[in-house]
């Protein structure tokens, strides 16, 4: 951060702590320095139509000093079609004003100003002063000009935008001299090196196979490098890559001999970014490229948007819809700017420059809030320096009539201006099923309700979502405030949507029932006819996979999304056409081997594991284990028989029943006390017992070296803060197990700790196979002779002289700060870290990776969402080629767009018929096995081997004589209950069915799935 | 849980393939019921402490699967240093090496192969691999002992009676060793190399000496394992994973370093302790 200039004003931060509960999921985006910087930072907002109110609410969620909005202009009836916090009682009123108290409720850290102004008066530049950024929408170039002057030449943060029917246009100026900190927003890589030359040109090599990830031109310092110790804490040096696995840092010949270890860390350089003003970038335009296949449209638009600016300046109104006259002027304009336009594009970016519509307004608005933190925050790279971005495709194939896009004077007037009434007809006419209410969700119904999806008399929303709202989610799911918290998502949104635009009132549907096969009698056969198509906004892939089958057994178009941090992503389902959601996915995470987590972790993300795991071993699995024993009949006999672990289960319950079972809350602290002795001293003396550090392998190498890192036992010291709250979590947690009342107060734990007497430890050598003995959880060992085990079920007292008597497992909750849930967490890895001198790492960045936490902001779900609801545009139009349809890939922090074709459906074939993943066979009237497989060999002589329905194997060439003869002659459904020995649900009108086939030379043939009705 | 139907048609495809010709030593039980019940059963392979032994790895499949690994874990007990007392595997192949492409049989044939070369280096239940490292002759005592009182039935299991339909004719050579702890250089388990299984080399001939050579003249290949094909016994696995080729054979590419080490040494103790241990076997 050496040449921060234009930090250097926001330094002084302001240290008033972060709401870490309300900004939880995006400070692992955004980070809290970025977040201070952001809190330091007054944001003014000129223009506060659809795009400057969409802005407003992103900058407003993400947390800022302060957001002010100049917007003296009366709201109209054409801008409640875009701009979500005007109603109907507003028009008439000052646009700013009406927007005021709405934009406020978002966000009770950020408040929101008035910058008063008479309607007619346009901004100015004594008006923008005392501003840390300035975002104009929808304001005149000559105006911008004016405006970028001042700010280019002072300094100021400056971004205008504008959005035109499916066009949108963004500039950005952050000054002369831009410091960003943090261009891509990526963990800064580290790893393990082997070696390092001493040379002119110093070649580090990675451990064996580890890829380095760097690239050219990054800079990296070392820790733990033995010999060549000057690298250790060294400046930063710069990296030229030679390889996956190796590369060079400059000279080292001076430096002394390499012996081993060493890790290499990537140390962020700031980067210094010159800025040209608007008035020079207008004549030598930097164009970002928002779409590869649309290689020359930035071009165009950067003159069809100044050339549409001069229009409304000489006629005072925008060009007419659809009108040739308005736009061939236009194009004139345009061709003055720059001969060498594609006029076609222009015509249609005047034929729809009188409407704006809700998707274009949200991609836009996403994107240059994210802008407007970027230059508040220095974090990420800024767009360099127009951004021009449309979704031309989205016009309906039948286009419309300059007639049928006229004013109505209805809400929808700028949709109809760009679409026609004929499409506006049909989109009041949708049937959409929405999954998920979270943010995605928010964001689409906010987009629906704008749109009037469903509005007409036959369109009906169901939305579902069997969350309720918690506060986490309030910093971007917009359309839930604190006195909803609790709440169900869905009931609440769907409220907030139908009072946005009151003609979806009866037309919104919301349920609580999660999709999944539990629920097929909610969501059966009459549901699914009823809609049009499902729109997914879902936070897990098991959801996911499940609604993209129902969608294929249904032939429904499914769109789907997803965010993670900055990134996001769109895909476009549609029968007969693309490949399914399923059909790829992404690779999951790759795993840490077990090893590594128990004995040897050398990352903190391996400690976090393990105490992770030791969370479920100390405090959820033996109670439940004992509720187990308690309440079911021949658990002992039945469930722990087959666990192959049934005397360490007995042994445990018999510890946490009746042997160590606490009757005070001094008890739970010796309890902690003697843990901490187990696990941070105890168990790392066995395993130096077992394996030394001086142990070499049988090559004469060093047992403890590369990867592994030699561990040292801790000696408890009830003063390091770390110690003791891995005792007091402990202790809280224990004691909840047993309904207890836990403490808090530190003197309290640190008197009793010290006063425990610990017992002396020997480490075990010889016939035992465990680890320690000492120790209630799984996995400590134990002999297996039955003899042993009627011992030691001897000790357990039988379940009804404890009627009613159960422990309380802990229910894993990472986001109550109070329940020492991740207190617990942080500590044990910690401590754990110690023993291996890894780094610690804070409560923040455990509970992440312990939570599982997806990072997320509001700024990326309004551009997904935006992007989904113009696939949704050409779903509703009945688009049927594949070329008509774009998934989408984002990243907001580089930026980056990238949009691809969707992946037809892959072509497969039986015999000469070709089919695809949309295709199956139907078998009406419940056949039997015996008719069923016969048609298989009637008609394609295939023979079958293998035949399921759901997880049954109903019948397979190795079933054997006597079963076979048994089921060939059962009816279908009574084969299906035979085998699952479950009753088929009265809803379940078909069974999906999979065969397995080979033809007469015994190949393996795919074929389709099968539907069988019964 | 639900499972999605091409998963459940790969699972289909695999399970009738490994019952119509599972993997020498390696079958699987099925659920009618459920089909993601899954139980494979290892024959303890001839020549290592395992022998006489039958262990039960059980299979669960999450709903990433086949982009994600199933959990597996030993249901019988074992004494091994890369198993530990809960029955957990520690196998590259299982976690961070997984590709998609993988099944059930190469899973069972991947854990088979770690019967036969224990890795000390990666132990979970380090006290096998402390006894593995120091005095092989406990190890296998310990773990004989062990296999008779916990993997060892009255009857073997039915599932062997039939024998695999398309069985391959090398299988009386199959393992005939139990690899000392030279084997620490071996790409089985370590977790920090890449190779799901052992390379095949090692398992021609009982003879000790053929590791180290055949090991070291792989290391001046590097650049080129996609050449270095699976000449041997262990290739009836292979051949069974489905995988193909790229399943089990080549030995990965692996720092020169390593494979010097396991070079130089496996020929003084490594082999002793090996003829010792054939001799009580």
């Amino acid at each position: 951060m050496a040449d921060a200039s234009n930090l250097a004003t926001k330094m002084d931060v302001d240290e008033a702590a972060i709401d870490e509960g309300l900004y939880s999921r995006q400070l692992y985006v955004l980070g809290h320095e970025a977040m201070k910087r952001m809190a330091v930072s007054n944001v003014l907002i000129v223009g506060v139509q659809g795009l400057g109110a969409e802005i407003a609410k992103n900058v407003v969620l993400a947390g800022v000093k302060s957001v002010t909005l100049y917007d003296p202009e009366p709201v109209t009836v054409q801008n409640l079609g875009t701009q979500f916090f005007l109603r109907q009682e507003d028009i008439g009123k000052s646009r700013a004003e009406a927007t005021l108290p709405r934009l406020a409720e978002l966000n009770a850290y950020v408040p929101v100003r008035l910058l008063p102004g008479q309607p007619g008066q346009s901004i100015s530049v004594d008006l923008v002063k005392g501003y840390q950024v300035v975002v104009l929408c929808g304001v005149p170039y000559s105006k911008q000009l004016e405006i970028n002057d001042w700010t280019h030449e002072n300094g100021i943060p400056f971004i205008a935008a504008e959005t035109r029917g499916l066009f949108g246009s963004v500039f950005n100026d952050f000054g002369p001299r831009f410091t960003c900190v943090d261009p891509t927003g990526e963990q800064p890589l580290s790893g393990m090196i082997v070696s390092v030359d001493k040379d002119q040109e110093g070649l580090v090599t990675c451990l064996d196979e580890t890829r380095h990830g760097l690239e050219d031109g990054d800079f990296v310092t070392f820790t733990e490098v033995q010999g060549m110790e000057e690298l250790n804490g060294c400046k930063p040096r710069k990296v030229t890559v030679k390889g996956p696995y190796t590369f060079t840092i400059g000279d080292t010949s001076g430096l002394s001999d390499y012996i081993r270890g060493g890790i290499f860390n990537q140390v962020k350089m700031p980067k210094i970014i010159e800025f040209k003003s608007l008035r020079e970038s207008l004549n030598l335009p930097e164009l970002f490229i928002s779409d590869f296949a649309k290689f020359d449209r930035p071009a165009t638009l950067h003159a069809g948007f100044q050339a549409l600016s001069q229009f409304s300046d000489q006629n005072n109104r925008l060009p007419r819809a659809r009108n040739t006259e308005d736009a061939s002027t236009v194009v004139e304009l345009a061709k003055k700017i720059d001969a060498e336009i594609d006029e076609k594009i222009v015509t249609e970016l005047s034929y729809q420059a009188a409407g704006n519509i809700s998707p274009i307004v949200a991609v836009i608005g996403g994107f240059v809030a994210q802008e407007v933190l970027k230059a508040l925050s220095a974090k990420f790279h800024p767009v360099v320096q127009h951004l021009y971005f449309d979704s031309l495709e989205s016009l309906p194939s039948t286009l419309p009539t300059e007639q049928e896009c006229q004013l109505t004077g209805t809400r929808y007037d700028d949709q109809i201006a760009v679409f026609g009434k004929a499409f506006q007809n049909k989109i009041a006419a949708h049937r959409q099923f929405l999954v998920g209410s979270g943010a995605i969700g928010c964001e689409m119904l906010k987009n629906w309700s704008m749109m009037g999806l469903a509005s007409g008399p036959d369109g009906i929303i169901h939305v579902t979502d069997l969350d309720t709202i918690e506060k986490s989610n309030l910093n971007r799911q917009f359309l839930f405030r604190p006195r909803d918290v609790g709440k169900f998502k869905a009931e609440v949104a769907a409220a907030a949507v139908a009072e946005m635009n009151p003609d979806l009132k009866g037309h919104i549907v919301s349920k609580q029932e999660p999709v999944g096969q539990a629920t097929e009698n909610v969501y059966d056969d009459t549901f699914f006819a009823g809609i049009d198509g499902v729109t997914n906004a879902l936070d897990n892939v098991t959801a996911r996979l499940y609604m993209d089958q129902r969608c294929v057994l249904y032939k429904k178009p499914l769109l789907e999304s997803g965010t993670l941090g900055t990134k996001g992503n769109t895909q476009v389902i549609v029968p007969h056409l693309t490949e399914s959601y399923a059909s790829s996915q992404d690779p999951p995470e790759k795993q840490t081997p077990s090893c590594t987590i128990k004995n040897f972790p050398n990352a903190i993300t391996h400690t976090i594991e393990w105490s992770r795991q030791e969370f479920d071993a100390l405090f959820v699995k033996p109670a439940e284990s004992v509720n187990q024993y308690l309440s079911e009949p021949n658990f002992l006999e039945s469930t722990l028989k087959y666990s192959g672990q049934q005397t360490e289960q007995v042994e445990q319950i018999v510890s946490y029943l009746v042997t160590n079972k606490p009757l005070s809350f001094e008890e739970c602290i010796i309890w902690a006390r003697l843990q901490f002795e187990e696990k941070y001293n105890n168990s790392i003396r066995q395993l130096l017992f077992s394996l030394p550090k001086d142990s070499l392998t049988n090559t004469g190498q060093p047992f403890w070296s590369g990867p592994k890192r030699a561990p040292d036992p801790l000696m408890f010291n009830s003063s390091d803060p770390i110690h003791l709250d891995f005792i007091i979590a402990a202790a809280n947690l224990h004691a909840f197990n047993y309904g207890l009342r836990g403490e808090t107060d530190p003197a309290l734990f640190k008197k009793i700790a010290d006063s425990v007497i610990v017992p002396e430890f020997t480490p075990k050598s010889g016939v035992r196979v465990q680890i320690n003995d000492s120790e209630p959880a799984p996995g400590a060992g134990g002999n297996t002779d039955t003899d042993d085990l009627a011992e030691v079920t001897g000790k357990l007292p039988s379940p009804s002289s404890l009627a009613g008597y159960r422990l309380t497992p802990v229910d894993f909750e990472k986001d109550d700060d109070s329940n020492h849930h991740i207190d617990f967490i942080t500590a044990a890895s910690n401590l754990r870290a110690m023993n291996y001198s890894i780094p610690v790492a804070d409560r923040h960045t455990t509970k992440q990776i312990a939570g599982k936490i997806i990072p997320a902001i509001a700024t990326t779900t309004s551009l997904v969402t935006g992007l989904v609801c113009l696939e949704l545009y050409k779903i509703i139009d009945g688009k049927n080629k594949l070329e008509d349809f774009k998934n989408g890939f984002v990243n907001l922090a580089l930026p980056f767009f990238g949009f691809s074709e969707p992946v037809a459906a892959k072509k497969n074939k039986y015999g000469e018929t070709e089919w695809t993943l949309w295709d199956r066979f139907e078998f009406n009237n419940d056949p039997t096995l015996k008719e069923f497989i016969q048609w298989f060999k009637v008609h394609f002589n295939y023979d079958v081997s293998m035949v399921s329905q759901g997880v049954s194997m109903l019948w397979s060439s190795f079933v054997g004589k006597k079963k076979s003869e048994e089921r060939l002659p059962m009816k279908f459904s009574k084969l299906v209950e035979h085998v699952s020995k479950k009753p088929i649900p009265p809803h379940a009108k078909q069974l999906l069915t999979e065969v397995m086939v080979m033809d007469e030379d015994g190949e393996d043939v795919e074929v389709p799935f099968i539907v069988v009705r019964i | 849980m639900s499972v999605t139907p091409a998963v459940m048609r790969r699972l289909m495809r695999e399970l009738v393939e490994l019952k119509k010709s599972p993997p020498e030593g390696v079958r699987v039980v099925t659920s009618e019921d459920n089909m993601l019940d899954v139980t494979g059963i290892i024959e303890g392979p001839e020549g290592t402490p395992y022998a006489g032994g039958y262990f039960r790895v059980k299979f669960k499949f999450t709903d990433e699967f086949p982009a994600a690994p199933p959990k597996c874990w030993l249901a019988t007990k074992i004494f091994h240093p890369n198993v530990s007392t809960t029955g957990e595997i520690c196998v590259n192949t299982l976690k961070k090496d997984w590709k998609s492409t993988y099944g059930i049989g190469h899973i069972l044939v991947t854990v088979k192969c770690l019967l036969i070369y224990p890795n000390p280096e990666s132990a979970l239940d380090e006290e096998a691999g402390k006894l593995l490292l120091e005095n092989y002759d406990d190890y296998c005592s310990r773990a004989k002992l062990i296999t008779s009182v916990h993997a060892t039935p009255r009857t073997r299991p039915a599932e062997f009676d039939t024998p695999p339909t398309a069985s391959i004719s090398t299988s009386t050579s199959v393992p005939a060793t139990v690899l000392p702890p030279t084997t620490l250089s071996i790409p089985s388990t370590s977790s920090t190399r890449k190779s799901p299984v052992p390379p095949s080399q090692p398992l021609q001939s009982s003879p000790a000496n053929t590791l180290p050579t055949s090991v070291s003249s792989l290391s001046n290949d590097k650049d080129n394992k996609e050449r270095i094909t699976s000449p041997s016994p262990l290739g009836t696995a292979n051949a069974n994973v489905g995988g193909g080729a790229g399943g089990m054979g080549p030995l990965p590419p692996n720092t020169t370093k390593a494979v010097k080490r396991s070079a130089t040494s496996a020929g003084s103790t490594g082999a002793e302790k090996r003829k010792k241990a054939l001799k009580r076997l």
